[in-house]
């Protein structure tokens, strides 16, 4: 043990457009340790991993690994020094098999072609040898996202890999599967590996981790036995100042006369001949959360793509927003009822990327009158309309005439939410609305929603992150392959795990119990 | 006259029509299909084999070697798709746009450079050109029928059907085929793999000139014996429809070719029939490829509407 495999001396990173992305980061990885790097969004952590990983060359500074200092030019390089890493948005391609991703870039031959049956049987008993318990002939669209991480993993060991970065791999699996993945960590330490874990869940850092460093605002912040720090001096670690982390203290208790801001009968719709929305019904009340948890892939998205109105598969049942049955409006005839929706893929759906800040603030009510003067846009109003927004939300830019991509995921997802917020909804679908941005917006976010909560619309949460989930809901549903598998009318009221027994299948409510989601 | 027409549509004549005709269409799809795979959407086929076509007859008459015509043929393909690949992967612009305008003033260049050589504007018909000639194949041209139809075929169609195999094998069996299908299906995972995206993207585009260039010099070497002015008429942009109904799949990439192709060899059978109107005859091929692509579109549209799409 205490064998340095990796050291890092005074790298800085200064990007060609003057952003400092790390500045004079020491940071020093033992052979067999698995050490957390935590920080914030836009704290430097993913350029640190670049640099390590070869993807970028620091400006200054040297990484050290094993000894050498290295030199890589691409992430090639690394892969042949033994590095390999599991990036948070897989690297998998779906139609090819498991055995094909994994030699992909490295296959096994006998002459020009392919030598398929060696490399299966190399694959397949890489996955016998960690317990990874895949068909590796199995086509990867067929896995969950477990087992597709644990595709990603077994590629880096396919490489003989010492040293694994592993990029947010938590923030796709349920509390089951996470502590499987854990313990698979801990196997490998045991066999020598050394493991580099990226996380925001600061309860999952301190679970697994040996040593941890923070990072914040680009400068390291130390490094810490794992013992010798509790969960409050990470947090001021990280951010710099205390965390409210009781929502539930700011939620006020008015009566909206159960008004239903969304009204769910019997949707059933089918994909390849599978029912991936299995006869759900559900209500949402006004001047309440219900939150919605589940392991991704289980007929959230497509639950949330027929509510607002981009689904074109053909489904049925019943869909009420605000009173109306909405089954054959558009998206804007939802939205123009009362409907606001916060995407789950920011960038793709939630702002036109290279438009300003102003007009993505307003784009999904910019035919209202105070903004509109029939003919032409009020560009006075929407500048004021802007600048309050950016004001209140706290986005960090100059000026409201920047391009919105030109902002770190957290602003930018302030803007989304700000927009959405500023449509004074009766009714709001929150998908994933704090996924991948860093602690202080997810508060700022979590704090908005409860105000319009407070202010009696109803919110729809969808979230793979269960502390989300149960720190924001009222009444709580998790759904199971396209079922509702257990509802709880009082979110207060149950645990991680138990929700985790039902997120996994493992659980399943009676047609009466799970009745309360829509008649409670 | 119906009579007549049945007759010709079932006559070994129009087979071995058929066959000729597909094999500038299958070399245009295999070029589309082959960029197609990398991740690259090659729609210069057309312009490349019009210029292919013209260098191939201005190369055999230069040298007096139909093979060196065909060598010539090819060289200009390639440096056709290297610029191609040179201002949208270097200079970063528009591949799109650079593949229209190549699209756009292929015939009026041909043209020019037609006229600078020969002093004419309509085809090469004034140079004596050494021409590629068919193959009879030993024994299987005594075989009745099949020796009628597989021997006596131009030369080019044999090595287009040898290709054909050996881009399937090449494609799927081959390590460096299988990293050209992973950049065109996830370009992020195989850099994340140590693949070199952009050279196996360039390779790829190479081969797809390379073939369309075959296209080419098929039709002004072999099949016409001249280069005529627009005598690609489309083949290229039914080689990119066949890619584009076969939708990754290999095997029906060249079936959707050999259908154009019966269309085209249709069409050729109906206008020396006068009955019918030339122009209307002409148009069969078209028609036919704007029937089957509707078709297809409004199949794949009903199976996302079923949910029965896979990812990729």
């Amino acid at each position: 043990m205490s064998e340095t495999i990796l050291k890092l001396d005074n790298v800085t990173k200064v990007y060609p457009n003057g952003t400092v992305a790390n500045r004079d980061i020491n940071m020093e990885f033992e052979k067999g340790e698995i050490h957390s790097i935590v920080g914030e969004n836009g704290a430097g952590k993913s350029t640190l991993m670049k640099v390590i990983f070869g993807i970028e060359r620091p400006s200054s500074g040297s990484v050290t690994y094993k000894g050498e200092e290295t030199n890589f030019s691409s992430s090639m390089d690394a892969i042949k020094a033994g590095i390999g890493m599991v990036h948070q948005h897989f690297m998998l391609i779906p139609s090819f098999s498991i055995v094909d991703n994994i030699i992909l870039g490295d296959e096994p031959t006998s002459g020009i072609f392919i030598d398929k049956k060696e490399a299966a049987r190399r694959c397949q008993e890489l996955s016998d040898k960690y317990n990874f318990e895949l068909d590796v002939n199995a086509k990867v669209s067929t896995l969950s996202v477990a087992k597709r991480q644990k595709v990603e993993i077994l590629k880096t060991l396919y490489r003989n890999a010492e040293l694994i970065i592993l990029d947010e791999p938590t923030s796709v699996l349920t509390p089951q599967e996470t502590d499987k993945l854990f313990d698979q960590l801990r196997s490998f330490k045991e066999q020598g590996h050394t493991i580099l874990f990226i996380s925001h869940k600061l309860e999952e850092v301190k679970k697994i981790s040996d040593k941890i460093s923070v990072i914040r605002n680009g400068v390291s912040k130390g490094t810490y036995l794992n013992e010798d720090l509790s969960m409050q001096q990470l947090t001021n670690l990280i951010i710099g100042r205390d965390l409210d982390s009781d929502m539930n203290a700011y939620k006020t208790h008015e009566d909206f006369h159960n008004e239903k801001a969304l009204v769910i009968k019997d949707l059933y719709m089918e994909r390849n001949g599978k029912p991936v929305l299995d006869h759900m019904s559900f209500a949402v009340k006004n001047g309440e959360i219900l939150g919605i948890a589940g392991v991704e892939g289980n007929g959230q998205q497509e639950l949330v793509r027929c509510i607002t109105g981009l689904e074109e598969t053909a489904y049925t049942g019943d869909i009420e927003i605000c009173g109306n049955r909405v089954n054959e409006l558009n998206i804007k005839g939802r939205r123009d009822l009362g409907m606001a929706y916060i995407p789950e893929d920011r960038m793709g759906d939630g702002i036109a990327g290279s438009l300003p800040i102003s007009d993505n603030l307003i784009s999904t009510y910019y035919d209202r009158d105070d903004i509109n003067n029939k003919v032409f846009m009020n560009s006075k109003a929407i500048k004021e309309t802007a600048e309050n927004l950016v004001k209140t939300f706290a986005v960090k830019t100059k000026t409201i005439d920047a391009a919105v991509n030109s902002l770190s995921g957290g602003n930018i997802q302030k803007v989304v939410v700000a927009r959405e917020y500023n449509t004074n909804s009766k009714f709001m679908i929150a998908e994933q609305p704090t996924h991948g941005i860093d602690i202080g917006s997810e508060e700022f976010v979590h704090h908005k929603l409860i105000e319009m909560r407070n202010a009696g619309a109803g919110i729809l949460l969808v979230s793979a992150n269960l502390n989300e989930v149960m720190s924001l809901s009222d009444r709580i549903i998790v759904m199971f392959d396209g079922q509702i598998a257990g509802y709880f009318p009082n979110a207060k009221d149950v645990s991680e795990s138990e929700l985790g027994m039902y997120m996994l299948g493992a659980k399943h409510q009676t047609p009466q119990e799970i009745g309360g989601a829509l008649n409670d | 006259m119906q009579n007549s027409i049945f007759s010709t549509l079932f006559s070994m004549r129009f087979l071995i029509t058929a066959i000729r005709l597909a094999t500038p269409i299958v070399f245009a799809a295999i070029g589309t299909f082959i960029a197609a795979s990398s991740g690259i959407g090659n729609i210069a086929i057309e312009s490349i084999m019009t210029f292919a076509a013209l260098a191939g007859v201005l190369g055999s008459y230069l040298s007096g070697s139909a093979w060196v015509g065909v060598l010539t043929g090819i060289a200009i393909g390639i440096v056709t798709v290297m610029l191609i690949a040179f201002f949208s992967m270097k200079m970063g612009a528009n591949a799109m746009l650079i593949m229209i305008a190549l699209n756009t003033f292929a015939d009026s260049v041909a043209i020019f450079v037609m006229f600078l050589m020969t002093g004419e504007k309509g085809t090469t018909a004034s140079l004596t050109t050494p021409i590629l000639s068919t193959l009879d194949i030993p024994i299987i041209k005594d075989i009745p029928i099949l020796g009628e139809i597989v021997s006596g075929q131009y030369v080019l169609t044999y090595i287009c059907w040898l290709i054909v195999i050996l881009l399937f094998i090449f494609i799927y069996k081959t390590p460096t085929g299988m990293r050209m299908r992973a950049c065109g299906l996830n370009a992020d995972a195989a850099r994340t793999a140590g693949i070199n995206v952009e050279r196996l993207q360039v390779l790829s585009l190479i081969l797809s000139g390379i073939f369309a260039a075959l296209g080419g010099v098929y039709l002004s070497l072999n099949y016409l014996k001249i280069f005529s002015r627009g005598m690609v008429s489309g083949q290229g942009w039914m080689g990119v429809a066949a890619n584009g109904i076969a939708a990754g799949n290999y095997w029906l990439l060249i079936l959707a070719a050999l259908i154009f192709a019966v269309f085209r060899a249709v069409s050729i059978s109906f206008s020396s029939n006068s009955a019918f109107p030339t122009d209307l005859v002409n148009a069969i091929p078209y028609f036919a490829v704007f029937v089957i692509l509707t078709v297809v579109s409004i199949v794949n549209y009903y199976r996302v509407k079923r949910g029965k799409v896979e990812e990729h």
